[in-house]
């Protein structure tokens, strides 16, 4: 949050089509300040100019027109635009980059409806286990998918979360491949499911995972958890919806 | 086949456009997985991603895709340093993750239909 008082000013100058990495190099600048905490940025496009090359570029010559100036301009504290200048010069390549000292009057405010409402996000670190089952997709339990049936059978069990992904190739137990072919009709596909919790609720799950798969892989792993939940008013309202 | 307890799992990230002898990069380590008798191995096709490249793999209409793939193979450590050499010649550009996991089951049924 920038307060008033002396600050940096910062406009990088590239071209509009210039790449990093296969995106805009404007777009990954701006990615990159977002994602680096900058209180604010803007992207200005230029209807003409010319850099170190000497060319001009401006729009009334329809083949020059690509190759436009663009500027991204962003305001913060010294220690900020110092931390992030190395990254920036990478960055830029071929392009300018100006810092000029300048004095903010009056910071930028958030939303004061939505600041207000909007608590900071939870964040839940510590030890836990990761379980992984790996069944076919045609695997039924009481004649309904077995991974339907057991992403049920954890919500009972008041497991923390489940992900269903399914495989494109894969092999088990029995040695028989399972494939995605595109003209038949069984898709016997491998699946995974993926369970993180408290390695004391994962390991009361086991004897109903025992009952229910027939065939398959169960492992368990450590895992540390990095956890970023909602504030739990919303995260209430949400569980009264589903 | 038995397994059980302490196990290692072998994760395995490349392009979905990577190949080994003009097959699939994916299929060829998953013959590999069978003909060294690893107990399992299984493919999945990722939606979005970057790598060492830092291209982004993303699904485009016109492009081709070049999703990122992941092999997730589970073992003893002995299977697994034995498959490690093979995957070295055959990943040029990708990344070999190893961890730990404990094996809480692994069965098949006797008799089901063995096809391939």
């Amino acid at each position: 949050m920038l307060t008033p008082g002396p600050a940096k000013k910062v406009g990088v100058y590239v071209a509009e089509d210039q790449q990093f990495h296969g995106t805009a190099a404007y777009a990954a600048i701006l990615d990159f300040l977002f994602f680096h905490g900058v209180s604010g940025a803007t992207v200005t496009r230029g209807i003409a100019g010319f850099g170190a090359d000497h060319h001009l570029h401006t729009t009334r010559l329809v083949d020059l027109a690509v190759r436009l100036p663009v500027k991204v301009e962003f305001i913060e504290t010294e220690a900020k635009v110092e931390e992030l200048l190395p990254k920036l010069q990478e960055m830029v390549g071929t392009g300018l980059i100006e810092v000029q000292d300048t004095t903010i009057v009056k910071p930028a405010e958030k939303n004061r409806k939505r600041a207000a409402s909007a608590r900071p996000a939870l964040k839940q670190e510590g030890k836990a286990k990761m379980m992984r089952i790996y069944i076919g997709e045609n695997d039924k339990w009481n004649g309904k998918p077995l991974h339907e049936s057991i992403v049920h059978g954890l919500r009972a069990h008041d497991i923390a979360g489940v992900t269903v992904y399914r495989g494109i190739l894969g092999y088990g137990a029995n040695r028989r491949i399972h494939k995605d072919a595109a003209l038949s009709l069984s898709h016997d596909r491998p699946i995974l499911l993926s369970i993180v919790d408290t390695e004391e609720k994962l390991r009361a799950f086991i004897p109903v995972l025992d009952q229910m798969v027939q065939q398959g892989l169960v492992v368990l792993s450590d895992v540390d958890v990095i956890k970023y939940t909602h504030n739990y008013e919303q995260a209430d309202r949400r569980e009264m919806q589903t | 086949m038995k397994l059980e307890g302490k196990a290692k799992m072998l994760r395995i990230h490349f392009g979905e456009d990577d190949k080994w002898q003009n097959k699939p990069l994916y299929e060829a380590i998953v013959i590999k997985c069978r003909e060294l008798d690893i107990a399992g191995a299984t493919v999945f096709r990722g939606i979005e991603g970057y790598g060492a490249s830092t291209l982004i793999h993303k699904r485009h209409l016109l492009r081709s895709a070049d999703r990122p793939i992941m092999i997730s193979v589970i073992d003893t450590e002995e299977k697994i340093r034995n498959l490690i050499p093979a995957l070295d010649e055959m990943v040029d550009e990708g990344l070999i993750a190893m961890s730990e996991v404990e094996v809480i089951r692994y069965v098949h049924q006797n008799g089901v239909r063995s096809e391939v």
